[in-house]
């Protein structure tokens, strides 16, 4: 069905490279998203047929069209992956152009500001995107073209009003939850991985293996999608639940699209601080920083820090 | 038009497992092929009840049934071109049982091929039919399609590898086909009949399949050819020589400029380039292999011949077969790389002929074609990279494939070697197997009355691929 087209100016100048997207699907494996929700239509690929349609007229800008293309956290494996080359990621921020001169803003996964913000501008200061400012009489306000979902303004905020409304399982609560749940879920369960990135997740991606296979499982690895967004409770649960180590991984410094490894890395600091004040060897926490998707050295750091925990026994 | 009852789909899946939204259902309208249309409900079951479940309500209803796994079909099996229900069976994800002593493996359809290696490898054994698109490609979508790859040369297809299935009919009776066995020997064998149905007969909710030992050697060479007639000569006769290669890979002139175009590795530009591998448990063994068909390479003109045991090296000269897919992706900015005509099979003395006759036919309708493939099975696939936006390029693609169909079936090939039949094929197969449609469509009618599973595809696909259902691309004069 055909309907009225909107006009799409920053968008048209990619209807060539959208024809070039084959629709292989390869891009769909890597995304955040899709690993969360396993829903195709919160893929890669699906944002690329979405693109199509509103340029072509068949789809029809709704609300929630707009709020899908406001999802995205920017790991930019989707174009790594890609066979054919396709920009997803620019497609998409000019997709954000366009539609915000629409008066759509999302937010899906950008960062939101409460009410209750008490405008100490701390978020301001600490986005490593400029896409936060201060305007009198607005207050903060956000730009969702230049916000890139890092969280790091979420995790900066001391009265924890900034929210990222659609998290795809990154929120803290959540992280927790299943922290929890893993480490009460078997006697086997010591240690949590915080994994910035899903590209260097060592485990299978997009299946789930036999009870059998995992009965005795001794980690459990969780996608957090920047280190920046890693605080003290997130490190503090875990051992406050039984486990015997805590295992952080971020982007090597020159790598990470938000500079978030160098908050994760006081944070871990902090936080051994923390366990040698309690009399806890602080080498139960750890930080390693992995290129994105290598995976083997992902192993290696989880099976030298196993080694190590499983000397130390579990925290008397 | 049928109606689809979605509160009654709601309550079979629950809220979580069902999507209705016009952007969800057009972003499920697609998948690698050049078709698309928006399906009028996603549903993911999560267990073989639920399937049963919605199968019986479709068929009360006589509403179509679209199974769909990784949504990276080539020839539009998934799109749901008479709209209906979309299966969507990734919900099922769970790898039931890796059985060591009894060498199988119990799935459900949505595990991932990669996924499913990943916990094959810490037990030393592979599931070997992978197709290139292994990383996203679910067990499920591999049996609907019979989806093979580059190793099948030696290992087989999917047909190959699957002991049995446990398959939901039209109207929600679970079965059970096939054994925990090897080999059976009696009846209709009718869990190898559901592989490669595309969805037609039943959906496939627990596969047994068998799995082999990774191979502790493999080494990979590499002879380039002037022409493509002695690149042909050597692959039949390395096939009829009784050596076994693990894979017999023949890319062409198009193929080897595309690479080096697009990622500049500054490969040698000749006529072709065969690349052949053998595997095994004894390098020594695996070396008599590799070298009989560098002889034989030689024999036939073979040049630069080379081969590496070196996982590196062998990572080196298998990176060109490797970009290939992206390479002709990004050949020309204005050109895109559509999959049609994009495989078929041929005899082994006709391998040369056939990359001739797409060479050929392209030329003379003003699209371009490449010919690879992996040749030890038969196999040869093509793409074709035009300017989707002007009409004339999909009528010259038209009469393109038409010649190249009318080609492959003058020699005795099949229209499809790997990647199925679903719409884009359609036509080629129905000229190839004019004399057993027939009995198609009663085995399509036994067991699905009411044509609700998948309907419109293989035997029953419209007449012309080209106006058969919308385009995914935007087609202007």
């Amino acid at each position: 069905m055909q309907i009225e087209k909107t006009k799409f100016e920053n968008l048209e100048k990619w209807e060539g490279m959208l024809a070039k997207c084959i629709r292989c699907g390869y891009c769909y494996e890597h995304c955040p998203m899709f690993k969360y929700t396993r829903w195709e239509s919160d893929a890669p690929r699906a944002k690329n047929i979405l693109a199509h349609g509103l340029l072509t007229g068949e789809v029809e800008l709704t609300p929630s069209v707009a709020e899908k293309s406001f999802n995205c956290f920017f790991c930019k494996r989707c174009e790594a992956a890609c066979s054919s080359g396709v920009k997803i990621t620019d497609i998409m921020l000019d997709l954000r152009r366009d539609l915000v001169k629409l008066g759509y803003y999302g937010p899906g996964t950008t960062s939101i500001t409460d009410r209750s913000c008490a405008r100490c501008l701390q978020c301001v200061r600490a986005c490593p995107h400029d896409a936060r400012d201060f305007i009198d009489g607005e207050g903060i306000v956000v730009d969702p073209v230049k916000c890139k979902s890092c969280g790091i303004c979420v995790e900066i905020c001391p009265i924890e009003a900034i929210t990222i409304p659609l998290s795809f399982g990154t929120d803290k609560v959540e992280l927790e939850r299943r922290a929890v749940e893993f480490l009460h879920s078997r006697e086997s369960a010591k240690v949590i991985m915080y994994a910035c990135n899903w590209s260097y997740h060592p485990d299978i991606q997009n299946s789930r293996l036999p009870e059998s296979e995992i009965e005795e499982k001794e980690y459990e690895i969780l996608v957090n999608l920047c280190g920046g967004r890693i605080d003290q409770n997130l490190l503090l649960t875990p051992f406050l639940n039984q486990a015997w180590g805590v295992l952080v991984g971020v982007c090597p410094d020159d790598e990470c699209n938000h500079n978030g490894q160098e908050a994760a890395k006081k944070r871990v600091k902090r936080m051994k601080e923390t366990l040698e004040n309690l009399d806890i060897n602080p080498e139960r926490i750890h930080l390693v920083q992995i290129p994105n998707g290598d995976k083997q050295l992902c192993q290696a750091e989880i099976d030298t820090f196993m080694e190590k925990i499983n000397q130390m026994g579990p925290i008397r | 038009m049928n109606t689809v009852d979605i509160p009654r789909l709601r309550e079979i899946v629950g809220e979580k497992n069902i999507k209705t939204d016009p952007l969800d259902l057009y972003a499920y309208g697609a998948d690698a092929s050049v078709y698309h249309a928006s399906p009028w409900v996603i549903v993911r079951p999560d267990n073989t009840g639920q399937v049963q479940k919605v199968l019986a309500y479709a068929n009360d209803a006589k509403i179509p049934v679209v199974t769909r796994g990784g949504g990276s079909g080539m020839c539009g099996q998934t799109v749901a071109i008479q709209g209906g229900i979309l299966l969507d069976m990734k919900g099922m994800n769970r790898i039931l049982e890796i059985n060591m002593p009894d060498v199988y493996c119990r799935v459900e359809p949505g595990v991932v091929d990669d996924d499913l290696n990943a916990a094959l490898k810490p037990y030393g054994v592979f599931y070997p039919p992978t197709p290139a698109s292994s990383r996203i490609a679910t067990i499920g979508g591999e049996i609907g399609n019979n989806a093979s790859g580059v190793r099948s040369v030696k290992y087989g297809a999917t047909r190959d590898a699957v002991m049995g299935l446990k398959v939901v009919l039209a109207n929600g009776d679970l079965v059970t086909l096939g054994a925990h066995t090897r080999v059976e020997a009696s009846g209709y064998q009718l869990h190898k009949l559901i592989v490669g149905s595309e969805g037609t007969l039943g959906v496939v909710v627990e596969a047994i399949i068998g799995f082999v030992p990774i191979p502790e050697f493999r080494c990979l060479g590499v002879a380039n050819f002037d022409s493509l007639r002695d690149a042909g000569n050597a692959i039949g006769e390395i096939m009829a020589s009784g050596t076994i290669p693990s894979m017999l890979e023949l890319v062409d002139d198009v193929a080897i400029k595309a690479v080096n175009k697009t990622m500049g590795l500054g490969l040698k530009e000749v006529a072709a380039s065969l690349l052949f591998e053998a595997d095994g448990k004894v390098m020594e063994a695996v070396e008599y292999e590799v070298q009989k068909m560098k002889e034989i390479c030689e024999k036939n003109n073979g040049a630069d011949l080379w081969y590496s045991f070196d996982a590196k090296e062998r990572e080196q000269i298998f990176m060109g077969r490797k970009k290939l897919f992206p390479a002709l992706s990004q050949f020309d900015a204005g050109l895109a790389s559509t999959s049609l005509a994009d495989d078929m099979a041929v005899p082994y003395s006709k391998m040369a002929d056939m990359a001739a006759k797409i060479h050929e036919a392209a030329e003379k309708n003003g699209i371009i074609m490449t010919a690879y493939g992996h040749c030890g099975s038969g196999c040869m696939h093509t793409k074709i990279m035009m300017d989707t936006s002007r009409e004339e390029q999909w009528q010259g693609a038209k009469r393109a494939i038409a010649e190249i169909y009318e080609y492959v079936n003058s020699i005795h090939g099949t229209t499809s070697a790997e990647h199925g039949i679903g719409i884009s094929k359609a036509d080629a197969f129905k000229v190839e197997k004019m004399d057993s449609l027939k009995m198609m469509a009663a085995i399509k009618m036994a067991l699905d009355p009411n044509n609700i599973l998948n309907p419109g595809k293989l035997q029953q696909a419209p007449e012309d691929w080209v106006t058969a259902t919308d385009l995914r691309y935007a087609v202007n004069s």
